[in-house]
């Protein structure tokens, strides 16, 4: 993969780049030293303008990129050169990072502006801009960033607001310890990512994506050091975007404010792992083993995480296993060598997703902080904007043609079905689950009658305009979104694939078998047809359960089998729990007691009493009589003479 | 070579402006004298040029040193505050010797003869005996100058000698012929004449930057000297004492390098060691940063003892890191101790409730000198670490690894005494020039451990 760095224009460039992830960087400064002081009317400005401006700016920066270039970097200035190491703090501006720029920028500025309505009552207003403003700072250095450090540094610092956010009204317990859990998986992952760098670091010599892409093909393929730097940098990918076995985080981050659900734990962080990915594809064409074992741990999760969500009655709750799922998916994707559908998919999800969550907080707002479904019903007249959003994002998830999800979802289910049948029919599985339970939560939100009670039905109210305006926009997005890739028996024209191809060009010379198409048109349409029927069954049953027959979920504790098993999420946390946690804090309470207590401390202070011996026999000859320094210094000079001369 | 010139002559007219009857014009006088030396000392970049017969050059070495020294003395002025409230009448004096002194200094950095070395030392070492003086009636003060004059003149005979003996074996002074003498050495029978010269040469100049077994005039001086000229002295004085080494045991001493470098290795572990340890065991703050500067010597000795491609950039960063992170730290005592009598930890309890900008300031600091990440002491030490490795010298770096450990204990005393303790006076009055040159300082620490890249790889 060549690198040119832009002709014309340079340092024009250069300050725009590096203006993108300043400006919501300022915006954090500003709102987080102003806690307290500023007023709401300036927060909200600067927080929501520093992301429109970089957004403006993306946009900028998409426009003027010349087509069908494969991409430049911009470095800023030479971060760290020691010895061999040398990391320039660059961004590099490609197709890839361009869509991310627009995406978290574009997707962040909505959801900003949604929070200045949601969050308008909250005492840590200025507190939860600054923290927004930072995550975006960070996901921007992750995207733009020319090589794995900076990647890394943005990592951890999405890793780190996810964290602030989750523990947001942190007078809460149970929202600490989802904060915790969050950060603790996460840096799990984290490990295996940072171990991936350092083999990255010892096998190419660089960490900067341009020289490792170009010599990444003289490792053989298969070669066992590439597919251990692949599922290294996959380990990572797993705690980041939420997959088996380390998802168990990102259900319980819900305990964060809605926004922050919709723009960190749906829409931009938690696709920072297939960006990953993406950007390192090369790396993992060269890897087929590893990419076997992504699609199975993609496939697997989706269904996994699918069938969790079917009896969920939190609504946020039904959303988090949702997206595990959808991210699942796109692993699947990513596993497949479909790499731009598995991008095609982040897109149409973020729109959806997001969607779906703003939507789910425009209920919760109206419901005065009510998240459980049961209690509600009937919300279609009282939001109605609300509802026809939140159908069209259901619609989108649940492959209903001509909607966002179905074009996206229909390719990867078309790739899948290429590469293994198997497969394919889990994925069909999977999306089955996925309309049935979202279909189950629109029944169950907005028709048949109100459950909740009278003070809740007093207050319900349609949403300010700050908030439904957001959901307006990224419904129009969830609509539109997928005729940026339609499938080839509509149009020979895929104008996303074709963006992006160019960054796939070395994995196609690696492989070119992968990115043939080799589909007929009847086959095509058979699957999109397979697709549209599953989706609209499930859709079907989800209304005889829901509305017609107007059962409600049985009160806690009373379900019983299967139900109760999925119920309960499978017992997943309480199987960690007792494998993974209890001994682990056994073993830390016996190494406390025994090997810190009874080795460790006494040999600790061992080494102080020494030190602080030394120090007072030290204190002896320094006597402050000049005599005794004057002689101990001839003393210094003749033994230095007789070891030089003598002893040698 | 504009820069001494200006020095000098700046220097003059400071005396001069000390007739004046207000004393309040001569630290900015001072200051913008710096600005303009630092600015002009710059048009040397890139320009290497000899002058007076090959008695100085000035090259990218001397010219990136000397802004070093010359901002450092910037740096530590405005904290000369309470010099000019109390109306002390020999202030002009003190800022024109302290001038002067940059001149020796500067001299020390850029010599191309030995004796230009030797005469850059003296001119730096006798305005220190001064300063440290400076008080005439503090008995203290008249303690540390006199014994840092009578110990001070002893390690300049032997630094003589040294140099004397030098000139016997090699028959000149200019330090290309000493470099060409020296790594010819077989058709000699003066080599053992030469060697003990150069033994001699490096006991007198680690007298000067203070590295053990020579180093016990460091504490008693430091602490018994007025707080301003400590600053100076661990500053500048160690600055231009270990650039002047590097260029000698690398420019002049180069063919001898066998002979020297297993005697500096033992003298740079033994520093380590005795700063290190000295300094934890010290109940008065001022006493453990005397200590502190032993103990970075010792580091600086590292980058000394490996000499290659980085080493030259790291000692350069290490001084200028170093520099901001001492002379926060020192400016934070001078206003607290002017206030609170005593120079101990406890004088510092509660200063994070009274004082949160001196509190912050002087843990930016000590995180600095500690090398915690994100300030520029980490970067420091981990070029310099980075230097030695690439030399081979690992086990060098373990022992200097495990003595930074040991410095965590003592930096952070003071840290929490002020944020633990109870305060134990009111609040300090701080003027706004000195807070300004603080915060100044605590971002320049954070901007050299954020972006190293900008600092390094000057030369």
């Amino acid at each position: 993969m060549q690198q040119i760095q832009v002709p014309e224009n340079n340092a024009a460039m250069a300050l725009i780049c590096l203006l993108i992830p300043l400006l919501p960087f300022i915006g954090f400064v500003i709102n987080g030293l102003g806690n307290g002081k500023l007023p709401k009317s300036v927060v909200t400005l600067v927080g929501c303008g520093s992301v429109l401006v970089s957004f403006l700016l993306s946009i900028y920066l998409f426009i003027s990129f010349p087509a069908g270039s494969v991409g430049y970097t911009t470095e800023i200035f030479n971060w760290i050169k020691v010895g061999s190491l040398s990391i320039p703090f660059a961004f590099q501006i490609d197709q890839l990072s361009l869509i991310m720029l627009l995406l978290v920028t574009g997707v962040g500025f909505i959801i900003h502006v949604y929070s200045a309505g949601y969050m308008s009552h909250d005492p840590g207003f200025g507190k939860f801009f600054a923290f927004l403003n930072l995550f975006i700072f960070s996901m921007l250095l992750l995207v733009m960033g020319a090589n794995y450090a900076m990647m890394f540094i943005g990592w951890e610092g999405v890793g780190l607001c996810s964290y602030l956010l989750i523990g947001f009204w942190n007078k809460v317990t149970p929202y600490n310890n989802a904060a915790k859990k969050a950060f603790i998986m996460n840096r799990i992952g984290d490990l295996g990512f940072l171990l991936a760098i350092f083999l990255i670091f010892m096998t190419y010599g660089s960490v900067t994506y341009s020289e490792v892409f170009t010599q990444a093909p003289t490792l053989p393929v298969s070669s066992e050091m590439i597919t251990a730097i692949t599922l290294l940098l996959f380990v990572g990918a797993m705690g980041k975007s939420a997959q088996l076995p380390l998802y168990t985080w990102l259900p319980d981050a819900m305990a964060g404010p809605t926004p922050v659900s919709a723009l960190i734990h749906a829409a931009t962080m938690v696709t920072a792992g297939i960006y990953m990915v993406l950007r390192s594809n090369v790396l993992y064409t060269m890897a087929p083993i590893t990419l076997e074992f992504v699609a199975i741990i993609g496939l697997a999760t989706a269904v996994f995480a699918a069938s969790i969500g079917l009896f969920q009655n939190d609504i946020k709750k039904v959303l988090a296993y949702s997206t595990v799922s959808q991210l699942g998916y796109m692993f699947l994707a990513l596993g497949v060598m479909a790499y731009s559908t598995s991008f095609f998919h982040v897109l149409t999800h973020a729109f959806f997703k997001a969607l779906l969550f703003l939507g789910a907080g425009s209920v919760i707002h109206a419901m005065s902080g009510e998240q459980d479904m049961r209690n509600m019903g009937g919300l279609r007249k009282a939001l109605p904007v609300t509802f026809i959003t939140m159908l069209i994002g259901t619609l989108a998830i649940s492959g209903i043609p001509p909607f966002a999800g179905f074009f996206s979802k229909d390719e990867i289910l078309a790739h899948v079905f290429e590469h293994n049948k198997i497969m394919w029919a889990f994925g069909l599985l999977a999306s089955f689950m996925t309309s049935f339970y979202m279909f189950r939560l629109m029944f169950l939100t907005f028709f048949g009658g109100f459950r909740g009670t009278e003070e809740q039905r007093h207050h319900l109210h349609e949403s300010p305009k700050s908030m439904t305006l957001p959901l307006i926009i990224l419904a129009i997005l969830s609509t539109i979104g997928g005729f940026m890739g339609l499938p080839p028996v509509f149009s020979e024209n895929h104008s996303l694939g074709n963006f992006l191809a160019p960054l796939f060009t070395a994995s196609q010379q690696l492989n070119p078998e992968a990115f043939g198409h080799h589909m007929d048109h009847a086959t095509e349409y058979m699957l999109m047809g397979i697709s549209v029927v599953v989706a609209l069954i499930a859709a079907i049953i989800a209304y005889v359960i829901y509305v017609s027959k107007k059962s409600v979920p049985a009160a806690e504790g009373t379900e019983t089998g299967l139900h109760k098993l999925i119920y309960n999420k499978y017992y997943i946390d309480e199987l960690y729990d007792s494998i993974i946690v209890k001994p682990v804090m056994g073993l830390s309470t016996g190494l406390y007691r025994f090997v810190e207590k009874g080795i460790i401390d006494p040999v600790v202070h061992g080494f102080g009493r020494i030190t602080m011996g030394g120090g007072r026999g030290l204190r002896v000859l320094q006597s402050g009589a000049i005599g005794s320094y004057l002689l101990t210094m001839v003393a210094g000079i003749i033994l230095i003479l007789v070891l030089n001369y003598i002893m040698r | 070579m504009t820069s001494i010139i200006l020095l000098s002559v700046f220097g003059i007219i400071n005396l001069f402006l000390g007739f004046l009857k207000s004393n309040k014009i001569l630290l900015p006088a001072v200051i913008i004298f710096l600005a303009i030396v630092f600015g002009v000392n710059f048009l040397d970049w890139n320009n290497p040029q000899s002058h007076f017969n090959n008695m100085l050059t000035i090259d990218n070495f001397a010219v990136a040193f000397s802004a070093v020294m010359v901002l450092s003395l910037a740096l530590i002025l405005p904290f000369s505050r309470s010099y000019i409230n109390s109306g002390n009448p020999h202030l002009a004096e003190f800022y024109s010797i302290l001038m002067f002194s940059l001149v020796g200094a500067i001299m020390m950095v850029s010599y191309e003869n030995i004796i230009m070395l030797f005469l850059g030392i003296e001119i730096l070492s006798i305005a220190m005996y001064v300063m440290a003086g400076s008080h005439k009636k503090e008995l203290r003060s008249n303690e540390a100058a006199l014994k840092y004059l009578l110990m001070g003149s002893f390690a300049t005979g032997i630094l003589l000698f040294g140099f004397a003996l030098i000139y016997g074996a090699s028959g000149s002074f200019n330090i290309a012929e000493i470099a060409s003498f020296s790594s010819n050495t077989t058709a000699t029978d003066l080599l053992p004449m030469m060697e003990i010269g150069v033994l001699l040469v490096l006991v007198g100049i680690c007298f000067k930057i203070g590295a053990a077994p020579f180093h016990f005039w460091t504490p008693d001086v430091y602490e018994g000297t007025p707080t301003l000229f400590t600053t100076y002295m661990s500053t500048v004085v160690k600055t231009a004492g270990i650039a002047a080494f590097y260029k000698l045991v690398w420019a002049v001493f180069p063919g001898l390098n066998e002979f020297w470098y297993p005697t500096l290795v033992a003298i740079t572990v033994l520093t380590l060691v005795i700063g290190n340890i000295g300094a934890a065991i010290q109940t008065s703050f001022k006493r453990m940063m005397a200590y502190s500067s032993i103990a970075h010597a010792g580091y600086l000795l590292i980058a000394l003892t490996s000499f290659n491609d980085y080493s030259e950039n790291a000692v350069l960063f290490y001084a200028l890191s170093y520099t901001v992170a001492t002379v926060a730290a020192f400016g934070v005592l001078k206003l607290v101790s002017d206030q609170r009598e005593g120079e101990t930890y406890e004088m510092f309890n509660g200063l994070g409730r009274t004082n949160p900008l001196l509190a912050f300031a002087m843990t930016v600091a000590m995180c600095s000198l500690a090398s915690i990440p994100l300030t520029g002491g980490f970067f420091a030490k981990f070029f310099i670490f980075g230097s030695a490795i690439e030399a081979g010298a690992v086990w060098l770096v373990v022992v200097a690894i495990l003595m930074s450990a040991v410095s965590i204990y003592y930096y952070f005393r003071v840290v929490m005494a002020m944020y633990m303790k109870e305060p134990v006076g009111e609040k300090v009055a701080v003027d706004g020039f000195a807070a300004f040159m603080l915060i100044f300082l605590s971002i320049f620490t954070f901007i050299m451990g954020i972006f190293p890249g900008w600092f390094n790889n000057w030369l």
